[in-house]
């Protein structure tokens, strides 16, 4: 595969359950063919000119509506937003064509430095201001709405006016871009930083939320707190899913997907969690009927 | 209040090593505050780290995880991260190694990184339609030795004064581990990537030298005559290049287009 050929688009992703793709499971998803909506995968990891995992996504894109999910911009970065980088995610929307792009509300480098990471953002209109300018820049590049994920957050900053909410609702008016949103960040920020989860989900603007991200956590102690990581694995826990219960209440069957990158499992054990939230999905279609 | 650039160039700071930079700028007491902001510094040395040992699984493997957390640690502090993909990390890790393993008795190791950094860049580069050894038939002796033979950009050419080509083999997936002779020698590598994956093939240094010339451009007969290949070996070699769809183009002037 020399060139960048544009291809046809994946077709819509279903509002139904679908599951992230990692390379590992590469193999195993054509072969078994599990019953899952739609995939998700990493943008960065099929920047690249050829090779195996990119004809493995090739063949992925055939079988499964699929959804490209960076998490390299670091959009929030007060610097120069890297051209090269947003070249890479413009190359691999063209190549794959993907009903869905999405990012994160967070910020990534300074000076030069990358840290890899999603980094939290003040909530401030700043901020909020600064993010949106950056997302109407990318869709402008891409030509396309992108989605914007709500952030797992480990503290809060003495500097945010804002509540993540009203945060988040400020770079949708200002860049037109529609909201991915994670429950499980939700709930892990409601322990961490005491997040009211109720009044997130119920606050924000339901006409932008276009998916859904599901996944489990790890705990960690840090002095006397219990701080909730998302490390993405484990099964989504009980309290993620009566989150993610309100959540269709409020948006209605969204895309949801199975998020699953640390301690990863067999391929049937993911789409198994995918059964769960279709299951639900499946609820909220029958409440519409 | 502080503007976006001053409170990310404190957080900055504070994922440098620095954990009272930031403090000021989290809610929460002075301990509590500093475990938070240590996530996000734990969090950036694991990324870094985890790409890096993805891209050096053999070498990983040899030095144990101790050392390789040691390795990784400086060749950090020199070599930060400068782009949201982290594929490229360990670009200089050979370097790296070279400079700081110099007169341990461990120089190889910068050898066996070098091994490793080419496996990572063929097994992403793009694949070209390979072309037929039929492709060379028909020249006369005199088109044949000024025929140019384009190969796969993943094509990477690598040689060594350990044999760290062993070291690599030995370290796979069905590779016992066992220990490497030092003695044994050098080795030379053609490293690609082919439909099913990476492909290593031992070469001698003259072949190597070959494959070298024949990707900068140089004619047949004189990447042979340059190189010092036997041309006893030269059919071996070519068909080597063929059989693993590593010839990609050939040049020669009977079929180059002259204006009238």
């Amino acid at each position: 595969m020399s060139s960048s050929p544009t291809a046809n688009s994946s077709g819509p992703v279903p509002a139904g359950a679908g599951i992230g793709l990692r390379s590992a499971h590469h193999e195993a998803l054509v072969r078994e063919r599990p019953a899952v909506g739609w995939i998700e995968v990493h943008t960065e990891n099929y920047f690249h000119d050829g090779g195996p995992h990119l004809a493995a996504l090739e063949k992925a894109r055939e079988l499964y509506p699929l959804s490209l999910h960076g998490v390299g911009m670091g959009l929030g970065s007060a610097g120069p937003i890297d051209r090269s980088h947003l070249a890479r995610v413009a190359r691999a929307v063209e190549r794959f064509a993907p009903a869905l792009v999405s990012e994160h509300a967070c910020w990534g480098s300074q000076d030069g430095e990358h840290f890899n990471d999603l980094l939290p953002l003040p909530y401030t209109e700043e901020a909020a201001l600064h993010l949106a300018a950056r997302v109407r820049e990318v869709q402008d590049v891409l030509g396309r709405q992108i989605l914007i994920e709500n952030l797992s957050c480990y503290l809060e900053f003495s500097s945010s006016r804002l509540n993540e909410c009203e945060f988040l609702s400020a770079v949708v008016e200002h860049s037109g871009c529609g909201l991915l949103l994670d429950v499980n960040n939700a709930y892990v920020n409601s322990v961490n930083v005491g997040l009211d989860a109720h009044a997130f989900i119920d606050g924000l603007p339901a006409a932008a939320v276009q998916e859904i991200h599901l996944a489990g956590h790890a705990r960690r102690q840090v002095g006397e707190r219990t701080i909730l990581l998302d490390d993405h694995g484990s099964r989504v826990p009980e309290p993620v899913w009566r989150l993610y219960e309100r959540a269709l209440r409020r948006f209605g069957a969204v895309p949801t997907l199975i998020e699953w990158d640390t301690h990863l499992p067999q391929l049937d054990v993911l789409a198994d969690e995918a059964a769960r939230a279709q299951r639900r999905l499946d609820d909220v279609h029958g409440l519409a009927a | 209040m502080d503007s976006l650039p001053e409170v990310q160039s404190r957080f900055a700071a504070a994922l440098r090593g620095d954990p009272g930079a930031a403090a000021a700028d989290v809610t929460g007491d002075g301990p509590e505050s500093a475990g938070r902001l240590a996530i996000y510094r734990n969090n950036a040395r694991a990324m870094f780290d985890g790409a890096l040992e993805r891209t050096y699984p053999v070498l990983r493997r040899r030095v144990g995880e101790d050392y390789f957390r040691q390795l990784a640690h400086g060749y950090r502090q020199l070599h930060p991260s400068r782009s949201g993909d982290l594929h490229w990390v360990g670009e200089h890790f050979s370097r790296y190694l070279a400079a700081t393993e110099a007169g341990t008795g461990y120089e190889w190791l910068a050898e066996l990184a070098e091994l490793e950094w080419a496996c990572e860049c063929a097994f992403v580069a793009a694949r070209e339609s390979p072309v037929d050894p039929q492709a060379l038939t028909g020249l006369m002796p005199d088109d044949l030795a000024r025929a140019r033979l384009q190969l796969q950009p993943s094509l990477h050419c690598v040689a060594s004064s350990f044999p760290v080509l062993e070291v690599w083999r030995a370290n796979q997936a069905d590779g016992d581990g066992h220990a490497v002779d030092p003695s044994r020698g050098g080795q030379c590598a053609l490293v690609s990537c082919g439909a099913d994956g990476l492909e290593l093939a031992e070469v001698s240094r003259t072949a190597l030298e070959f494959a070298r010339l024949l990707q900068s451009g140089t004619p047949l007969g004189a990447a042979v005559e340059a190189s010092g290949l036997d041309l006893a070996e030269l059919p071996d070699v070519l068909s080597l290049l063929f059989s693993r769809g590593l010839v990609i183009g050939v040049t020669a002037p009977a079929m180059e287009h002259h204006p009238t």
